[in-house]
């Protein structure tokens, strides 16, 4: 279709939507209905003026009536301005193609059905030859004036329905915090499959060769005192690699983690504790493997704190799930006075919660007890 | 001296074998996963077993299941478990059972080859060769009970005992003397309540207890 014969086209589809928006009133008291219908015409605007709508941010939770208010403005909107300009296409066309009718048949109409041009002027005698003319002006305001006034409905569909300010801040935190939590998986199955990676294959490799260099070094009893020590010094090479390799390992992602779960982990954590530590872990269900990771990490730091610094006697470890959270906190009976500015301790896990969107929260007045609470976000 | 070996890293199970060939034992078999390391340990019945921890299908603590099994299938089936990291629970959950026969072992440490075949051997004796890591693991914060009673000779001998010398090792290390050291085990046996009429291995509970406490 000619892009001019679009515009006039959309103007119709708006008397008719406009009209269909009047009879359809009472549906559009459910917002969902109300979305669904001005959603439409965004697309269609988006379509006309050959723009991109992004979709709306969805209402914020137990606030669904957020965008219904500006749907229904929209379609009060859309009747007052559709309508007059759909019924204006709508002339335009009908005028066009009665003067057609007219032109071509008017000799063979009985009198009684004279067909009237636009102005309500009967076709008989001379003024046969105003419909031309009337064609051809018609066609020119149709052809001239539809489109701009198609691309005006549009804009004001639009721009009536485009989000707020707020609004997008709240879809772009939206989506934000979606992908974060991508990312974070993302992340976590990366340091498991380096963490697998690399005990299957270069740690196993390292022990292999270590295990022969071993044995050549046995073997090497009469060799020159040079070769010997060869040998030797790349025997103690690799195994410093091989201590290396795994204290890295250990603290990028923690193979316990791996082979026992959080549970699993944090009882063994507790179980090798300084300090005798009770742990109590709730229903958590699906947690994250970063967060699983960070939590494991804020216990042992928060364990090892007690064991070191508090002179406690027991410590508390209790981990369960709040809503979206997972909730973790470490508990013990020590000295307190614990300060963040001393060690790297409690800014450590401070780093790695954060990074999580989670809270810390660090309570340890002089005397005791010391508690650090840390809730972390289970992503979306 | 009989070996079965549960490893499923090629690599590995074919320098243990060179190794273990070298060093005058037999393998008999080797496998790649828990349920034939039972069969095999039924069919074979070695005198000593070693075990990866991680094994097919899920790579996680199958090895450490694998040999509690086939000791609840084989009572005091000496079994000898090779592991890239150390874990005091998994050194705990082996030695539950109080029999002895229980090794737990860095994979570092097979290059060591006079040191890991004499852990191995002593293994297979009903001793228990538990790695340093996992009694370095045992020593960080203060002792409790029932420890808190021995002197700090008698941890340093019972640390030892853990990680699986015998006495005559331990004399050496200490730079003692064989009767000293019989003096220091009698009074940590006396003080850990663990009478020589007491079922299982006295060694071993000494060691338990040392692991459940530390």
């Amino acid at each position: 279709m000619p892009k001019p014969w679009r515009g006039v086209a959309y103007l119709l589809d708006g008397l008719l939507t406009a009209l269909a928006t009047i009879v359809l009133l009472p549906v559009l008291a459910l917002p969902a209905a109300a979305h669904a219908w001005a959603e439409r015409h965004r697309r269609r605007a988006g379509l006309l003026l050959g723009v991109t709508v992004p979709d709306r941010p969805t209402p914020p939770a137990g606030r669904p009536w957020a965008r219904w208010g500006r749907d229904l403005l929209w379609a009060v909107a859309h009747v007052a301005t559709a309508l007059p300009l759909g019924l204006a296409a709508l002339t335009c066309l009908g005028n066009i193609l009665t003067a057609t009718v007219s032109l071509t048949l008017w000799w063979a109409l009985p009198p009684a059905a004279t067909p009237r041009l636009l102005g309500d002027i009967p076709v008989e005698g001379w003024t046969v030859a105003l419909a031309p003319v009337q064609i051809v002006v018609l066609a020119a305001v149709a052809w001239l004036g539809g489109p701009p006034l198609a691309r005006a409905h549009a804009r004001l569909c639009l721009a009536v329905l485009s989000p707020s300010a707020a609004g997008r801040l709240t879809q772009r935190v939206e989506e934000l915090t979606r992908t974060r939590a991508e990312a974070l998986d993302a992340h976590a199955a990366e340091l498991r499959r380096i963490e697998r990676d690399l005990h299957d294959g270069v740690q196993a490799q390292l022990v292999a060769v270590a295990l022969r260099l071993g044995v050549a070094g046995e073997s090497l009893t009469g060799a020159p005192e040079g070769a010997t020590r060869l040998v030797r010094e790349a025997h103690e090479g690799v195994e410093q690699a091989m201590a290396g390799l795994r204290a890295v390992i250990r603290t990028a992602y923690p193979p316990i983690l791996a082979d026992r779960g959080l549970a699993g982990a944090l009882t063994a954590l507790a179980a090798g504790c300084g300090v005798p530590a009770r742990v109590h872990i709730g229903e958590l269900g699906a947690v994250p493997v970063a967060v699983e990771t960070v939590a494991y990490f804020v216990v042992a730091e928060a364990l090892t704190n007690a064991a070191r610094h508090s002179r406690a006697t027991s410590a508390e470890v209790r981990v369960e799930r709040v809503g979206a959270m997972l909730s973790v906190r470490v508990t013990d009976d020590g000295i307190g006075g614990a300060d963040e500015a001393r060690g790297t301790g409690i800014s450590g896990i401070r780093r790695r919660v954060l990074a999580l969107d989670g809270t810390v929260q660090v309570t340890s007045p002089p005397g005791g007890p010391t508690t650090i609470a840390v809730e972390v976000p289970c992503g979306s | 001296m009989r070996v079965v070996i549960a490893e499923d890293n090629v690599l590995l199970s074919s320098g243990l074998e060179l190794l273990l060939a070298a060093k005058g034992f037999e393998v008999v078999a080797t496998v790649g996963d828990g349920p034939s390391f039972l069969a095999a340990v039924t069919a074979h019945r070695p005198d000593v077993t070693i075990v990866d921890v991680r094994l097919p299908p899920s790579f996680k603590d199958e090895g450490i299941r694998a040999a509690l099994d086939a000791r609840r299938l084989r009572p005091g089936l000496p079994v000898l478990v090779l592991s890239q990291y150390v874990e005091r629970e998994y050194a705990k959950e082996l030695l539950t059972d109080g029999r002895g026969g229980i090794g737990y072992l860095l994979k570092d440490r097979v290059s060591r080859v006079a040191e890991f075949t004499g852990a191995l051997r002593r293994v297979a004796a009903g001793g228990t060769a538990m790695d340093p890591e996992v009694i370095a693991q045992l020593l960080v914060g203060p002792g409790r009970d029932p420890l808190s009673g021995l002197t700090p000779r008698e941890l340093q001998v019972l640390a030892l005992m853990a990680e699986g010398h015998d006495n005559t090792a331990l004399a050496d290390r200490l730079g003692i003397t064989l009767n000293a050291v019989h003096k220091h085990i009698g009074a940590i046996f006396a003080k850990l309540g663990l009478s020589p009429s007491d079922s299982g291995h006295r060694r071993v509970q000494a060691v338990l207890t040392y692991l459940n406490h530390r």
